[in-house]
């Protein structure tokens, strides 16, 4: 759809994966580094989710576009869902559950691409 | 849902826990459960109401069965994270339900697939999300015993074995379990 950010969506998410795993291994919690990485791909979420809408009508297949629009707005919900999770609990288990939300993250942006380039 | 979180320190976590806390199920590792299950929920929601709203003609016993299995993760997830008597119970239900329904479709979706024109999150044992759906009820009916003994240990002997109960190594089991 817009390849560039799908590029700097599927990065920040790596590094939020190896930020969650750096804190696993060191037994740390959710601390200011990872807030900011967070938002930061949340931010650019909130970017694609304006472009996708404004570009969707591109996809002929009405279902097709249904899911496209769908992707968009699910993958919004992970970020801070994951992120309250982690704030709540307070053992290495937290950043478990930000290990999984990156890797969701990733699959989800990575699936929108793939209905998009399908589609149109 | 609102709350903020509170000033995100580098504070090292504790591997038990800050106290001797009461084992539940959605505590320490069964904050990765209920995460799955949620994704899960939202997962079977979106699917069943894009595939009933858009084409339920098509298939309408998959996409019922979509549908069914949307509200037990539902019910999963919440049971989960309540952690009460009553809402463990009620988990523990769904969950059998669930690994029920997975072994049944995944069964006739593979040796009858003419019964099923179109996928379901549990055809052909959950294939479509890497087998998910068949491990999760294993391992969270796992969990829901795992915790219920824990606690009734708890129970027992006044002090509680908290490390034992919140799962003190976070990468031996959290790493199979969720994102295979």
């Amino acid at each position: 759809m817009l390849q560039p950010l799908t590029v700097v969506l599927l990065v920040g998410s790596g590094v939020l994966g190896l930020l969650a795993a750096h804190h696993l291994l060191r037994g740390r919690l959710v601390d200011g580094p990872l807030i900011i990485v967070g938002a930061a791909i949340e931010l650019a979420l909130l970017v694609q989710l304006v472009v996708g809408l404004a570009r969707a009508s591109a996809i002929d297949d009405g279902a097709e576009r249904a899911t496209f629009i769908a992707y968009l707005f699910t993958v919004l919900l992970v970020i801070p869902a994951t992120i309250v999770i982690a704030v709540k609990e307070k053992t290495q288990w937290a950043m478990a559950v930000v290990l999984g939300g990156a890797l969701v993250v990733a699959i989800l942006v990575a699936r929108l691409q793939q209905v998009w380039s399908l589609g149109v | 849902m609102s709350e903020l979180p509170p000033s995100p320190e580098a504070t090292p976590a504790t591997p038990g826990g800050p106290t001797a806390e009461r084992p539940h199920t959605g505590h320490g590792f069964g904050r990765v459960l209920v995460a799955v299950y949620g994704l899960l929920a939202l997962a079977a929601t979106g699917r069943s109401i894009l595939q009933i709203s858009e084409y339920y003609d098509r298939a309408p016993v998959p996409y019922l069965l979509s549908a069914v299995a949307a509200v037990i993760y539902i019910v999963a997830t919440v049971g989960l994270a309540r952690g009460d008597r009553a809402s463990v119970r009620v988990a523990t239900i769904a969950l059998t339900v669930e690994l029920l329904g997975v072994l049944v479709v995944g069964a006739v979706s593979t040796f009858r697939p003419a019964a099923f024109p179109d996928k379901t999150v549990w055809s052909h044992f959950g294939q479509g999300y890497g087998f998910v759906p068949l491990v999760l009820p294993l391992v969270g009916l796992w969990w829901i015993r795992r915790t219920a003994r824990a606690t009734a240990a708890a129970d027992e002997s006044g002090e509680s074995d908290a490390s034992d109960a919140s799962g003190a190594s976070g990468a031996s089991g959290g790493g199979a379990a969720p994102s295979a």
